[in-house]
């Protein structure tokens, strides 16, 4: 019932937005440079229309974009985002250390920021903070990002330490490794050695390396890890003689929080250890999961901690308001440490599912700004020439998933058929403003990167390999082709119910027809629908897919295809590929960093898990005299730096640089 | 009346628990969770996230909790998507939203309704007869999701009188355009069931009786014909108002209202189990309570009806 319902719903709107774009053009066309209304609010108020009802004011909860806006408001870390660059800057850290291979960093806080009840915020904070973040208890979907750091991934999945009930001795991987592969070891695991040092000599103070003993056991060979469900460990055990016999007669202890590598080294220092060198970690801290909670109120409140009544905060604003299903909104917090620098008074994040009444708000002059994404593509036309309308690259892509464990998809060559028969060029022409993509990484985001391309556009060479895979394709006298062998029944494109899903899911079809002579059926599915088919690779063929950045590093894509789980949406998992990563993300260099990663780009390419199409780009509006915000690639504001400019001659007549 | 009255409330006790079981049992058969996205989880947080809503128990423990925090406490728990709000709290605050809107609609819609189908049925096949039924007909043509729409371009966009969208409470400027919109088949649909009740009606041998006692036309048509009419008015309108009280979808999305129709639709693409079922039971109560308001109506307007 509901799937109709939303089918006729969504019929609806569409016929609806079409009615309404129609007309609306036609008023907008007079009144000038800037769509609609351009007087600026009386008072020093920031009405952004934020997109979906947030689900939860609790930072490490949602993984939204519109959560984690208002989270940038409300809450910090020990770093935030760049309004620009999106790179880490200093917040609650004011400095931080990192040693010499990047497995471990340490983080000086100010001692003058407090939270919004006026209580001293302290290292200790911190540390609460992300244990929880990573507790299975609270089972947040971002977990994962932390994962890096020592232990932290055991924690949360519940894993045991094996140790020897007599001697307290624990059993270390290194005891049951295989010696041939074995991977080099990060410092921040090697036994301390006061001769050498782990960090660049620094005049500052305090010093990055004052000694503790949760240190020295940092610093000692990891411990073995194992399963702990006991039929999930009996399983591991039964497979591997050498682990068994390792763990006779040993007792299991869970791992706990306070076995994760962060550690309150005094009130204003935190030390993070890593599993492993990770010179990217230092820009994912902005993200939500490491932005603190509050402990008191939490252990006071439980799950009502974040009700308006009893919520405290940490960031340059704080809750005034939660009308739900309506608006958030946030007041400067007189108390927060910069507060002489925040400029906005109050921001009122308005809730709003749909993009025609965004838009109508906005242009009335009841918004100051869009979230992004909110122009639908048939309004560009009118829109996209507005001076207030906000162009840059985007860390998004789309791409189609291939189901690579079915045939006739699990043939390589039949899977570069297909990619090579899609014109990419002329379809981002079609959606004006997206650019086309041969790779997984997003085009023009990660400076220096130097991105390898995949296969291009060449019906000729696809005809020729799915020949050869033994479907061959024949010209018929009217100049188009046929397929007459290839197995359309085992093939389908599917994909979300929406417009935009549709239009690229028919563009690829047309493609296919008429390059290949293979009509694939096309599928579009409710969303949870087609997520769980996605997900449990229950399709035959093809699915839409897209993802955006959890942060500004190439890995952030890459790592999707890292796990076996087949959570990747293709079932293409491949050992080399996930060494090809690893051995990357040890490179201490930048360069050579990303050299490595842009080879085991090229790697999972050759493998065609994946038919990459466009890198998306931001599409959103503000107002002239909105300034501060920019049309950065993640839509991840910095509020604090926004503010209302109120003489015409300083406005916004273009869209914002993002060069420094 | 009142044994009347008494056994259809206990009838709709067990009706509700079927709709609650039936409810619980496709959200079940739907693919797909509550915590899936578009960047899927890895399995060792899916784990947890399942242990944590009790998702890993068996089926049948689901249900008997459900069924028994229903039973206990009228307790229908907590959202899975918006951590920590219970249903009863999401229920209780969207409800006076989306009934401030339902009832002026209903209101504005029986008034205008009535009138124009009265008046239209008193001289039929006339020139006002002709205007308010190609009214009618339009009303009923135009679906809310174009006139809403249409409504904002004229008085939001072009004439900047009214917001387009968005709740400022009752009374405000808000109100206006989301309460016509809803109105406006419901009162076309009123007009022309007024019409033809009133056309049966007047022609009936009672209607004569009373004009041949010398009774006003006004008297007839107010006291006599009017209560006669609104039979079909009266049948149609029950179920309608219980339906606008409870939220309409596609009003409450193109004018963002947190009504309770909003968080109907989301609940149901979010698969917010106890959400969705808590909002189901209370539309069903709501709708038996109506429909039992309608036969009650019944016997008051037609004095052949006894029960």
């Amino acid at each position: 019932m509901s799937q109709l319902f939303l089918k006729q719903l969504i019929g609806g709107m569409a016929i609806a937005s079409m009615v309404f774009g129609a007309t609306s053009c036609r008023v907008t066309a007079t009144t000038g440079d800037f769509y609609g209304n351009t007087t600026p609010p009386r008072q020093n108020i920031l009405r952004y229309v934020n997109g979906d009802e947030p689900e939860s004011l609790d930072p490490p909860i949602s993984t939204g974009q519109p959560e984690a806006r208002i989270y940038m408001a409300l809450y910090q870390g020990l770093v935030d985002y760049d309004p620009k660059t999106l790179n880490a800057i200093p917040a609650l850290a004011e400095r931080w250390d990192i040693n010499n291979d990047s497995s471990e960093f340490v983080f000086h806080l100010r001692r003058n920021a407090v939270w919004s009840n006026g209580d001293p915020i302290t290292a200790h904070d911190f540390v609460y903070s992300i244990r929880r973040g990573l507790s299975p208890e609270l089972a947040s979907k971002n977990a994962y990002l932390a994962y890096y750091i020592t232990y932290a991934e055991a924690y949360d999945r519940k894993a045991v330490f094996a140790r020897d009930p007599q001697t307290k001795q624990f059993v270390l991987e290194q005891d049951v490794a295989d010696s041939a592969a074995a991977a080099p070891v990060a410092l921040s695991q090697k036994p301390l050695d006061p001769a050498a040092t782990e960090y660049k000599p620094t005049t500052e103070e305090p010093k990055p390396d004052p000694d503790t003993p949760f240190h020295q056991l940092m610093h000692s060979p990891p411990r073995l890890t194992l399963p702990g469900d006991e039929t999930a460990r009996n399983k591991l055990l039964a497979k591997n003689a050498k682990l068994q016999a390792a763990v006779k007669d040993k007792e299991f202890v869970p791992v706990s929080a306070e076995d994760i590598g962060v550690e309150a080294v005094d009130d204003y220092t935190v030390r993070i250890s890593l599993s492993q060198s990770a010179a990217y970690f230092l820009g994912l801290l902005g993200h939500q999961l490491f932005r603190l909670a509050p402990r008191k109120i939490i252990e006071q409140y439980g799950e009502q901690w974040t009700k308006p009544e009893h919520i405290v905060t940490c960031g340059p604003f704080k809750l005034k308001a939660w009308l739900p299903y309506s608006e958030v909104v946030v007041e400067r917090d007189p108390l927060y440490w910069d507060a002489a620098n925040v400029h906005l008074d109050e921001i009122h994040f308005f809730v709003s599912a749909d993009n025609p009444t965004s838009l109508n708000l906005y242009k009335v002059g009841e918004a100051d700004a869009v979230l992004n994404h909110a122009v639908p593509n048939a309004w560009l036309r009118v829109v996209r020439p507005k001076k207030d309308y906000m162009d840059g690259a985007e860390a998004a892509i789309a791409f189609i998933n291939i189901n690579v464990t079915k045939p006739p998809m699990n043939d390589l060559r039949v899977r570069r058929a297909f990619n090579m028969a899609i014109d990419k060029i002329n379809y981002a022409k079609s959606r004006l403003i997206t650019k086309p993509l041969s790779a997984f990484t997003p085009e023009g985001i990660f400076v220096g990167y130097p991105q390898p391309k995949g296969e291009g556009f060449d019906p000729e060479q696809a005809r020729k390999l799915l020949g050869e895979a033994g479907f061959s394709v024949t010209k018929q006298a009217d100049g188009s082709f046929q397929c007459k062998a290839f197995p359309v029944g085992e093939v389908e494109l599917i994909f979300n119910t929406n417009s935009s899903n549709k239009s690229m899911a028919e563009f690829m079809q047309a493609q296919w027809k008429q390059n290949l002579g293979i009509t694939v059926p096309l599928r579009s599915m409710e969303s949870k629908t087609y997520l769980s088919a996605r997900s449990k690779l229950e399709y035959k063929g093809f699915a839409i897919g897209l993802w955006s950045a959890d942060y500004m590093d190439p890995f952030t894509f890459l790592g999707l295809f890292s796990t076996p789980d087949g959570s990747n949406g293709s079932g293409w998992y491949d050992l080399k590929y996930v060494d090809m990563l690893n051995e990357a993300n040890r490179m201490l260099d930048q360069k050579q960093r990303y050299d490595l990663l842009a080879k085991a780009e090229k790697f999972m390419l050759e493998n065609q898990p994946v038919i990459p199409i466009e890198t998306f780009a931001v599409n959103w509006l503000k107002k002239p005299y909105v300034k501060g915000m920019y049309p950065n690639a993640g839509s991840l504001y910095a509020w604090k730096f926004v503010y209302i400019e109120r003489d015409p001659a300083k406005w916004d007549y273009a869209v914002p640089s993002l060069a420094d | 009346m009142l044994r009347f009255i008494i056994r259809r409330l206990l009838i709709t006790i067990p009706t509700i628990f079927v709709v609650i079981t039936i409810t619980w049992g496709l959200i079940r058969l739907a693919p797909g969770n509550f915590y899936s996205g578009e960047k899927t989880i890895p399995p060792a947080i899916e784990k947890n996230i399942r242990e944590k809503y009790g998702l890993d128990k068996p089926w049948y423990q689901q249900y008997g909790r459900t069924i028994w925090n229903i039973v206990r406490h009228l307790d229908f728990g907590t959202s899975l998507k918006y951590e920590g709000q219970s249903v009863n709290s999401i229920i209780a605050r969207s409800l006076p939203v989306s009934a401030t809107v339902g009832i002026l609609a209903y209101l504005l819609a029986l008034i205008v309704g009535i009138v124009a189908g009265s008046i239209a049925a008193l001289k039929p096949n006339s020139k006002r007869d002709y205007a308010s039924m190609a009214l009618a007909m339009l009303g009923i043509s135009i679906p809310n999701f174009v006139l809403g729409p249409i409504l904002v371009l004229i008085f939001s966009l072009t004439l900047y009188w009214l917001p387009p969208s968005r709740w400022n409470g009752f009374p405000s400027r808000n109100v206006i355009l989301p309460v016509l919109t809803l109105s406006g088949l419901y009162m076309a649909y009123i007009a022309r069931l007024t019409r033809a009740g009133m056309l049966e009606v007047l022609r009936s041998d009672y209607i004569r009786t009373a004009r041949a006692k010398g009774l006003t036309e006004m008297q007839v048509v107010i006291r006599h014909a009017l209560r006669g009419g609104l039979m079909p008015v009266v049948s149609y309108t029950g179920p309608a108002l219980a339906f606008l009280v409870t939220g309409t979808v596609v009003v409450e999305r193109i004018f963002v209202l947190p009504g309770l129709g909003s968080y109907f639709i989301q609940a149901s693409l979010n698969r917010d189990e106890p959400l969705i079922l808590g909002i189901v039971a209370f539309v069903a109560i709501t709708l038996l309570l109506m429909n039992l308001l309608v036969d009650i109506a019944y016997a008051y307007l037609d004095p052949r009806i006894r029960y």
